[in-house]
């Protein structure tokens, strides 16, 4: 193939460009897209933990294989670009069909075991556009093989000095392998699972809400309490507290009522008294919502059609917090006297499903991304912070803490990152922090 | 001239006092001795030790070895109903071991209810029965509580409690007493209620 793209081949050096671009253009993207697979089906399938230690395993296996330890076969395309392309079909379609052959990896012969790792690396790191990143480089490493050789040297020339360096090569290929297993392996160890404080300002900040990039939450400073948007490192205030954000719409609280605006403008969508606690996935504002016989509920409004219905109702000693919605599902506490609970409701259908209970522990502050629900499970030893698959068996634990000084508070969840207000109740101060799972 | 049974009373109870004083909390010896000592002068082992720190003993007046029951600050002091309060002070708390109101809502030691991060006050948390909800949640087995039996402690009358189940094994992990259960139960765990009676 490496000769096919050639001047000579190509009939002029006009050509030779322009199947050279398409080539490279056609590798990057779908070496790309094999990138933004894994990284979207890494990001669907947990937990994450387990991907990390599969890869580093894997890792491991590639290098001592590359180092000649091992005899391990790799799963083979054992084929190469159809030559015949290049006779049927116009210089465009070949060159971006060749390009798109080998960017897409696994159709052609592999002959080291690099591929495989960088695909379970992929999957292990759930970030589709991080993978896709990545992986383009794999796809401008193929196209640089018909690029360089172009310098000075003939591309047969080229091969031919490579096959001479293989057993170096390889031996490399081995080693960096090797410190690929051994920064896998490290990497829950190394902060992967630890939660990072987030660098927002003075005062108090509690009340994470993410959408698209964009974080919202509550700062306090001297007890007054303002919503902060924040892109970048560009911030907008507005007066209030517990914002829900939803791309350009932000509901929050003042003293009227919950409010829904359009943070970039700020023009007013809905307004509603007697309410607080506000969660919004347009076009659905669920809320909490005081009855005048001191009960409360949670309701569900449609900003777009209209219409409200109930959630949950309970009596005055029940408090339901601060509801999560999100990917056709609401969720909230229940928190009274007798115990505690995390509740879940489908929009579609009103089924409701009681994902956790504790008579003798405090469920509250949940949250809701992606077919995953996040709460926070408080006792007397401590706070942990639970998240659950939705339709999956049990909930697992991802960070605790075992001081009842520095309690978990609010919480919010986008993709595999989770937000957690960390509340030090002796100082009387609150902190976001981010946690990668 | 003093009664033979108050001077020795007196004398057993400072005796333990000094025990208790001196021993570390897995001290076995320490505990068995004060132990002993506390069948006869248990008020004034009481009266020596304050309770946030009584549970080195277990606690007084129960001077067997079947464990407390689990309880949000550890010394598993219940009210007439089986709900957690402080040792120290006979003031309800939650399950979460914060000071709580009549209504239930946390307070601070001055009795203001307590505000959250957002500068709100807090809402109630849980606040269930030592025995009839915290055991059956964290061991998996039946509860309730039955059996008790009576000491003299800091001048007033405690009522110990049996928190009984059909599990045959104790908090400890080893083989349970029947102690004063009955219908099949044996001893789980202990719980006390101080009545604030004299003796």
């Amino acid at each position: 193939m490496i000769e096919t793209i050639t001047p000579a081949v190509c009939g002029s050096r006009r050509r030779h460009r322009l199947a050279v671009a398409l080539f490279t253009v056609s590798a990057v993207l779908a070496a790309a897209l094999v990138g933004l697979v894994l990284g979207f089906a890494g990001s669907a399938v947990g937990p994450a933990t387990a991907l990390v230690a599969a890869a580093a395993v894997l890792a491991a296996l590639a290098a001592l294989r590359e180092l000649g330890l091992v005899r391990v076969p790799l799963p083979q395309a054992r084929r190469q670009v159809p030559e015949r392309w290049h006779a049927e079909l116009p210089l465009p379609l070949w060159a971006a069909g060749y390009g798109a052959g080998l960017g897409l990896g696994a159709f052609t012969f592999q002959p080291v075991a690099t591929f495989w790792v960088a695909c379970a690396a992929a999957l292990a790191l759930g970030k589709p556009l991080v993978a896709a990143a990545l992986f383009a480089l794999y796809g401008l490493g193929r196209a640089l093989m018909i690029v360089l050789p172009h310098r000075g040297i003939r591309p047969a020339d080229a091969v031919e000095r490579l096959v001479d360096r293989r057993r170096t090569l390889v031996r490399a290929n081995g080693v960096v392998l090797g410190a690929c297993a051994v920064a896998l392996a490290l990497a829950p160890l190394a902060g992967a699972a630890r939660p990072q404080a987030l660098a927002l300002g003075p005062g108090s900040e509690l009340d994470p809400s993410f959408s698209r990039g964009i974080l919202a939450f509550t700062q306090r400073v001297s007890g007054v309490s303002h919503v902060v948007v924040r892109e970048g490192k560009a911030t907008v205030q507005f007066p209030g507290q517990e914002p829900a954000l939803d791309g350009d719409l932000l509901a929050f609280r003042d003293g009227g009522g919950v409010h829904v605006i359009r943070w970039r403008t700020g023009e007013e969508i809905a307004s509603f008294e007697a309410a607080s606690r506000p969660a919004l996935a347009w076009p659905w504002l669920a809320y909490n919502h005081e009855r005048q016989d001191g009960s409360s509920e949670i309701l569900l409004r449609n900003l777009a059609k209209g219409g409200v219905r109930g959630v949950v109702r309970g009596g005055p000693k029940m408090d339901f917090g601060r509801p999560a919605i999100g990917k056709g599902r609401v969720a909230w506490q229940a928190v009274g006297p007798g115990g505690s609970r995390i509740g879940l409701m489908a929009l579609a259908t009103g089924r409701r499903v009681l994902v956790a209970h504790t008579k003798i522990g405090l469920l509250a502050h949940p949250a809701l991304s992606d077919g995953r629900l996040l709460w926070v499970d408080r006792r007397r030893g401590g706070s942990k912070l639970k998240i659950w698959a939705i339709g999956t068996r049990s909930a697992r634990v991802l960070t605790q803490t075992a001081s009842s000084g520095r309690v978990f508070w609010t919480t919010a969840l986008a993709g595999r990152t989770a937000y957690l207000t960390r509340w030090y109740t002796g100082k009387g101060i609150a902190r976001i922090e981010s946690l990668r799972f | 001239m003093r009664r033979p049974d108050v001077a020795f009373d007196d004398a057993a109870g400072a005796l333990a006092a000094g025990l208790a004083s001196g021993m570390t909390r897995r001290s076995f010896l320490g505990r068995l001795g004060a132990g002993v000592l506390g069948v006869v002068g248990g008020s004034a082992v009481a009266a020596a030790v304050e309770p946030d720190e009584a549970e080195a003993f277990h606690f007084c007046g129960h001077i067997w070895t079947t464990g407390s029951c689990p309880s949000p600050l550890g010394i598993p002091r219940i009210d007439k109903n089986g709900f957690p309060i402080r040792a120290k002070d006979a003031r309800p708390i939650d399950n979460l071991g914060r000071l709580v109101n009549a209504q239930g809502f946390p307070v601070t030691e001055g009795g203001k209810r307590m505000n959250g991060p957002d500068g709100a006050p807090l809402e109630r948390g849980p606040r269930t029965k030592i025995c009839e909800d915290w055991i059956p949640e964290r061991f998996g087995i039946d509860a309730h509580t039955q059996g008790s039996w009576y000491r003299c402690c800091g001048g007033q009358i405690r009522k110990l409690v049996d928190c009984c189940s059909r599990s045959r094994k104790r908090i400890n992990g080893d083989a349970s007493l029947t102690g004063y259960c009955y219908s099949g139960r044996r001893v789980f765990c202990v719980m006390y209620y101080d009545s604030g009676l004299k003796c």
